[in-house]
Protein backbone atom coordinates (compact mmCIF):
# COMPACT_ATOMS: atom_id res chain seq x y z
CA UNK A 1 0.00 0.00 0.00
CA UNK A 2 1.36 2.91 -1.22
CA UNK A 3 1.17 6.73 0.35
CA UNK A 4 -1.82 9.04 -1.28
CA UNK A 5 -0.23 11.34 -3.53
CA UNK A 6 0.57 14.55 -2.53
CA UNK A 7 -1.88 17.25 -3.16
CA UNK A 8 -1.26 19.59 -4.83
CA UNK A 9 -2.52 22.92 -3.64
CA UNK A 10 -0.22 24.63 -1.17
CA UNK A 11 -1.18 25.56 2.35
CA UNK A 12 -0.92 29.44 3.00
CA UNK A 13 -2.20 32.42 4.40
CA UNK A 14 -4.33 34.30 1.86
CA UNK A 15 -4.69 37.31 4.27
CA UNK A 16 -2.91 39.47 7.07
CA UNK A 17 -4.53 36.93 9.96
CA UNK A 18 -2.69 34.28 11.27
CA UNK A 19 -3.23 31.17 9.79
CA UNK A 20 -4.77 28.38 12.48
CA UNK A 21 -2.89 25.34 12.31
CA UNK A 22 -1.99 22.45 14.86
CA UNK A 23 0.56 19.93 15.06
CA UNK A 24 1.11 16.78 17.15
CA UNK A 25 4.08 14.25 17.73
CA UNK A 26 3.48 10.95 19.70
CA UNK A 27 7.29 8.95 20.98
CA UNK A 28 6.40 5.20 21.20
CA UNK A 29 9.01 4.69 24.76
CA UNK A 30 9.62 1.14 23.56
CA UNK A 31 11.19 1.84 20.65
CA UNK A 32 13.46 4.35 22.21
CA UNK A 33 16.90 3.59 23.72
CA UNK A 34 17.40 4.71 27.40
CA UNK A 35 21.13 4.96 27.36
CA UNK A 36 21.56 6.29 23.82
CA UNK A 37 19.26 8.74 24.38
CA UNK A 38 20.86 9.83 27.98
CA UNK A 39 24.28 10.05 26.40
CA UNK A 40 25.38 13.35 25.79
CA UNK A 41 26.08 13.31 22.04
CA UNK A 42 22.49 12.33 21.16
CA UNK A 43 20.57 14.85 23.86
CA UNK A 44 22.95 17.51 22.84
CA UNK A 45 21.74 17.04 19.08
CA UNK A 46 17.72 17.76 20.61
CA UNK A 47 18.51 20.09 24.12
CA UNK A 48 19.85 23.17 24.76
CA UNK A 49 22.20 24.40 27.31
CA UNK A 50 19.47 25.91 29.03
CA UNK A 51 16.56 22.90 28.62
CA UNK A 52 19.40 20.54 30.12
CA UNK A 53 19.48 23.26 33.08
CA UNK A 54 15.48 22.99 33.05
CA UNK A 55 15.21 19.01 33.74
CA UNK A 56 16.99 20.09 37.35
CA UNK A 57 13.72 21.67 38.61
CA UNK A 58 12.41 19.49 41.33
CA UNK A 59 9.11 18.07 39.95
CA UNK A 60 10.48 18.03 36.36
CA UNK A 61 13.17 16.19 37.47
CA UNK A 62 10.83 12.93 38.71
CA UNK A 63 10.74 11.87 35.36
CA UNK A 64 13.97 9.81 34.23
CA UNK A 65 16.24 12.08 32.58
CA UNK A 66 15.66 10.26 28.57
CA UNK A 67 11.91 11.08 29.06
CA UNK A 68 12.58 14.22 29.63
CA UNK A 69 14.70 14.10 26.77
CA UNK A 70 11.93 12.78 24.77
CA UNK A 71 9.25 15.14 26.14
CA UNK A 72 11.14 18.01 24.75
CA UNK A 73 11.39 16.18 21.94
CA UNK A 74 7.97 15.97 21.12
CA UNK A 75 7.51 19.69 22.47
CA UNK A 76 9.64 20.33 19.42
CA UNK A 77 8.28 18.48 16.58
CA UNK A 78 4.79 19.51 17.44
CA UNK A 79 5.88 23.11 17.09
CA UNK A 80 7.80 22.06 13.90
CA UNK A 81 4.80 20.52 12.28
CA UNK A 82 2.33 23.32 13.96
CA UNK A 83 4.80 25.62 11.97
CA UNK A 84 5.60 24.30 8.99
CA UNK A 85 1.97 24.05 7.54
CA UNK A 86 2.94 27.51 6.37
CA UNK A 87 6.48 27.43 5.88
CA UNK A 88 6.90 24.44 3.59
CA UNK A 89 10.50 24.97 3.68
CA UNK A 90 11.36 24.86 7.16
CA UNK A 91 14.22 22.38 8.44
CA UNK A 92 13.20 20.77 11.53
CA UNK A 93 16.04 21.75 13.50
CA UNK A 94 15.34 20.84 17.52
CA UNK A 95 17.79 22.92 18.68
CA UNK A 96 15.88 26.44 17.13
CA UNK A 97 13.04 25.71 19.07
CA UNK A 98 13.71 26.57 22.77
CA UNK A 99 11.68 25.42 25.64
CA UNK A 100 12.28 27.18 28.07
CA UNK A 101 9.26 26.99 30.70
CA UNK A 102 7.78 23.80 31.15
CA UNK A 103 5.08 23.16 34.11
CA UNK A 104 4.35 19.40 35.44
CA UNK A 105 0.99 18.41 35.75
CA UNK A 106 -1.70 20.64 37.82
CA UNK A 107 -4.40 18.05 38.13
CA UNK A 108 -5.62 17.70 34.65
CA UNK A 109 -2.69 15.43 34.19
CA UNK A 110 -1.05 17.65 31.37
CA UNK A 111 2.78 18.55 31.11
CA UNK A 112 2.17 22.50 29.67
CA UNK A 113 4.87 25.00 28.22
CA UNK A 114 4.34 28.01 26.10
CA UNK A 115 7.36 28.18 23.32
CA UNK A 116 8.18 31.45 21.20
CA UNK A 117 8.68 30.22 18.35
CA UNK A 118 9.84 33.17 15.40
CA UNK A 119 6.85 35.12 15.32
CA UNK A 120 4.39 32.75 16.91
CA UNK A 121 3.62 32.23 20.15
CA UNK A 122 2.90 28.31 20.95
CA UNK A 123 1.07 26.34 23.87
CA UNK A 124 1.58 22.81 24.13
CA UNK A 125 -0.14 20.52 25.70
CA UNK A 126 2.15 16.76 26.86
CA UNK A 127 1.13 13.59 28.23
CA UNK A 128 3.76 11.17 29.71
CA UNK A 129 2.62 7.74 30.65
CA UNK A 130 4.58 4.58 30.74
CA UNK A 131 4.30 3.77 27.62
CA UNK A 132 4.34 6.86 25.44
CA UNK A 133 4.80 10.52 25.42
CA UNK A 134 2.44 12.68 23.11
CA UNK A 135 2.52 16.72 22.42
CA UNK A 136 -0.03 19.00 20.98
CA UNK A 137 0.62 22.56 20.10
CA UNK A 138 -1.92 25.48 19.52
CA UNK A 139 -1.44 29.10 19.06
CA UNK A 140 -4.43 29.04 21.62
CA UNK A 141 -3.85 28.78 25.55
CA UNK A 142 -6.82 27.01 26.02
CA UNK A 143 -6.68 24.25 23.45
CA UNK A 144 -10.59 25.58 23.14
CA UNK A 145 -10.99 24.20 19.21
CA UNK A 146 -7.81 21.92 19.35
CA UNK A 147 -9.18 18.44 19.10
CA UNK A 148 -6.60 15.54 19.71
CA UNK A 149 -6.37 11.83 20.47
CA UNK A 150 -4.34 9.11 20.66
CA UNK A 151 -4.36 5.17 20.72
CA UNK A 152 -1.92 1.93 20.18
CA UNK A 153 -2.18 -0.07 16.77
CA UNK A 154 -1.14 -3.69 16.40
CA UNK A 155 0.12 -2.46 13.04
CA UNK A 156 3.60 -2.82 12.85
CA UNK A 157 5.55 -1.21 9.72
CA UNK A 158 5.61 2.33 8.61
CA UNK A 159 2.90 2.30 5.98
CA UNK A 160 0.48 0.50 8.08
CA UNK A 161 0.69 2.95 10.62
CA UNK A 162 0.28 5.23 8.52
CA UNK A 163 -3.21 4.10 7.05
CA UNK A 164 -4.34 3.46 10.67
CA UNK A 165 -3.53 6.93 11.46
CA UNK A 166 -5.57 8.37 8.80
CA UNK A 167 -8.21 5.60 9.67
CA UNK A 168 -8.23 7.08 13.37
CA UNK A 169 -8.34 10.34 12.17
CA UNK A 170 -10.80 10.40 9.91
CA UNK A 171 -13.13 7.89 12.34
CA UNK A 172 -13.56 11.18 14.36
CA UNK A 173 -13.37 14.02 11.56
CA UNK A 174 -16.47 11.99 10.47
CA UNK A 175 -17.91 11.87 14.15
CA UNK A 176 -17.51 15.86 14.11
CA UNK A 177 -18.53 16.98 10.43
CA UNK A 178 -21.50 16.31 8.19
CA UNK A 179 -19.55 15.30 5.00
CA UNK A 180 -19.53 12.40 3.28
CA UNK A 181 -16.12 11.77 1.45
CA UNK A 182 -13.55 12.70 4.03
CA UNK A 183 -9.65 12.05 2.97
CA UNK A 184 -6.29 13.17 4.35
CA UNK A 185 -3.73 13.24 1.78
CA UNK A 186 -0.14 15.26 1.61
CA UNK A 187 1.17 18.24 0.00
CA UNK A 188 3.94 17.75 -1.64
CA UNK A 189 6.22 19.11 1.51
CA UNK A 190 4.13 16.55 3.13
CA UNK A 191 1.85 18.02 5.07
CA UNK A 192 -1.17 16.44 5.72
CA UNK A 193 -4.71 17.99 4.52
CA UNK A 194 -8.41 16.94 4.79
CA UNK A 195 -10.88 16.91 1.71
CA UNK A 196 -13.95 16.56 1.35
CA UNK A 197 -14.11 14.70 -2.19
CA UNK A 198 -12.18 16.69 -4.39
CA UNK A 199 -12.82 20.14 -2.14
CA UNK A 200 -9.82 21.10 0.34
CA UNK A 201 -11.25 21.95 3.86
CA UNK A 202 -9.91 24.89 6.17
CA UNK A 203 -9.73 22.49 9.03
CA UNK A 204 -5.76 21.97 10.11
CA UNK A 205 -4.50 18.11 10.25
CA UNK A 206 -1.41 16.79 11.82
CA UNK A 207 -0.94 12.96 12.04
CA UNK A 208 2.07 11.29 14.08
CA UNK A 209 2.85 7.91 14.26
CA UNK A 210 6.02 6.01 16.33
CA UNK A 211 6.06 2.54 17.19
CA UNK A 212 2.75 0.69 18.37
CA UNK A 213 1.09 4.45 18.55
CA UNK A 214 -1.00 6.64 16.29
CA UNK A 215 -2.27 9.95 17.08
CA UNK A 216 -3.82 13.31 15.55
CA UNK A 217 -4.82 17.02 16.13
CA UNK A 218 -7.06 18.66 14.10
CA UNK A 219 -8.50 22.47 14.48
CA UNK A 220 -11.82 23.49 14.17
CA UNK A 221 -13.10 26.94 13.88
CA UNK A 222 -16.16 26.23 16.84
CA UNK A 223 -16.78 22.95 18.68
CA UNK A 224 -17.91 19.97 17.12
CA UNK A 225 -20.32 17.64 18.27
CA UNK A 226 -18.86 15.85 21.12
CA UNK A 227 -17.04 12.45 20.42
CA UNK A 228 -17.26 9.35 22.14
CA UNK A 229 -13.94 7.81 23.68
CA UNK A 230 -14.77 4.35 22.55
CA UNK A 231 -11.88 1.76 22.60
CA UNK A 232 -9.45 4.69 21.76
CA UNK A 233 -7.62 7.03 24.35
CA UNK A 234 -9.15 9.96 23.61
CA UNK A 235 -8.48 14.03 24.93
CA UNK A 236 -9.61 17.48 24.07
CA UNK A 237 -7.58 19.84 26.05
CA UNK A 238 -9.79 21.73 26.76
CA UNK A 239 -12.14 20.77 30.28
CA UNK A 240 -15.81 18.68 28.84
CA UNK B 1 36.92 8.67 -0.27
CA UNK B 2 34.78 9.75 -3.19
CA UNK B 3 31.13 10.36 -3.13
CA UNK B 4 30.08 6.77 -4.28
CA UNK B 5 32.08 4.77 -1.54
CA UNK B 6 30.30 7.28 0.69
CA UNK B 7 27.08 6.58 -0.27
CA UNK B 8 27.84 2.41 0.05
CA UNK B 9 29.00 3.16 3.24
CA UNK B 10 25.55 5.59 4.49
CA UNK B 11 23.80 2.65 3.08
CA UNK B 12 25.18 0.47 5.96
CA UNK B 13 24.30 3.52 8.66
CA UNK B 14 20.49 4.01 7.53
CA UNK B 15 19.91 0.13 6.83
CA UNK B 16 18.76 -0.26 10.60
CA UNK B 17 16.30 2.56 10.27
CA UNK B 18 15.09 1.65 7.28
CA UNK B 19 11.92 -0.55 6.93
CA UNK B 20 11.98 -1.55 3.51
CA UNK B 21 15.75 -2.34 2.98
CA UNK B 22 15.40 -2.71 -0.76
CA UNK B 23 14.59 1.10 -1.23
CA UNK B 24 18.47 1.49 -0.60
CA UNK B 25 19.17 -0.08 -2.93
CA UNK B 26 18.31 3.02 -5.53
CA UNK B 27 19.04 5.42 -3.24
CA UNK B 28 20.86 8.43 -4.60
CA UNK B 29 21.41 12.17 -3.88
CA UNK B 30 17.80 12.99 -3.97
CA UNK B 31 16.36 10.29 -2.10
CA UNK B 32 14.84 11.82 0.85
CA UNK B 33 15.42 10.03 4.52
CA UNK B 34 11.73 10.80 5.62
CA UNK B 35 9.38 10.94 2.80
CA UNK B 36 11.35 8.22 0.94
CA UNK B 37 12.66 6.21 2.94
CA UNK B 38 9.75 6.36 5.28
CA UNK B 39 12.81 6.97 8.12
CA UNK B 40 10.99 8.00 11.40
CA UNK B 41 11.97 11.20 12.17
CA UNK B 42 12.95 10.25 15.68
CA UNK B 43 15.77 7.99 14.18
CA UNK B 44 17.56 11.22 12.36
CA UNK B 45 19.47 11.63 15.58
CA UNK B 46 20.18 7.82 15.80
CA UNK B 47 21.57 8.35 11.52
CA UNK B 48 24.37 11.58 12.67
CA UNK B 49 25.42 9.93 15.88
CA UNK B 50 25.95 6.57 13.71
CA UNK B 51 27.48 8.60 10.89
CA UNK B 52 29.95 9.98 13.34
CA UNK B 53 31.24 7.00 15.00
CA UNK B 54 32.04 5.30 11.82
CA UNK B 55 33.90 7.95 9.99
CA UNK B 56 35.26 9.32 13.79
CA UNK B 57 33.82 12.82 12.70
CA UNK B 58 31.61 15.07 14.85
CA UNK B 59 29.31 16.74 12.16
CA UNK B 60 28.09 20.00 13.41
CA UNK B 61 24.55 21.41 14.07
CA UNK B 62 24.23 23.23 10.95
CA UNK B 63 25.36 20.59 9.01
CA UNK B 64 23.01 18.68 11.04
CA UNK B 65 19.92 20.71 10.86
CA UNK B 66 20.38 20.45 6.76
CA UNK B 67 20.38 16.73 6.49
CA UNK B 68 16.87 16.20 4.94
CA UNK B 69 18.35 14.02 1.91
CA UNK B 70 20.74 11.15 1.03
CA UNK B 71 23.27 13.74 -0.44
CA UNK B 72 23.07 16.26 2.55
CA UNK B 73 24.09 13.18 4.69
CA UNK B 74 27.29 12.42 1.84
CA UNK B 75 28.19 16.09 2.09
CA UNK B 76 28.33 16.73 5.71
CA UNK B 77 30.41 13.31 5.88
CA UNK B 78 32.18 14.63 3.02
CA UNK B 79 33.21 18.01 4.59
CA UNK B 80 34.65 16.35 7.22
CA UNK B 81 36.92 14.06 6.15
CA UNK B 82 38.12 15.13 3.22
Amino acid sequence: MNDPAPYPHPVASTGNDPVASTGIDIVDLAATDPQRTGNYRFYSRILSAEEVALYDAPVLGEQPFDKYVWLLWSIKESVYKYTSRTDNGLPFSPLTIPVLQLDPPSGDGFYKSMIIYGSEMLYSRSIITDRLIVTVVSSDENFDHTWWGFRSVDAAGYMAQSAAVRTFALGKLHSALSRADLKIEKTAAGCPVLLDGKELLDIPVSLAHHGHFVAYSYHLPADPLPLSSNNSLYRKSAAN
Amino acid sequence: MDRRTILEELKKVLYPYTENKELLQHIDDDTNLVKDLKINSANLVDIIIDAEAKYNIEIDFDSAEKIITVGNCIDAIAEKIK
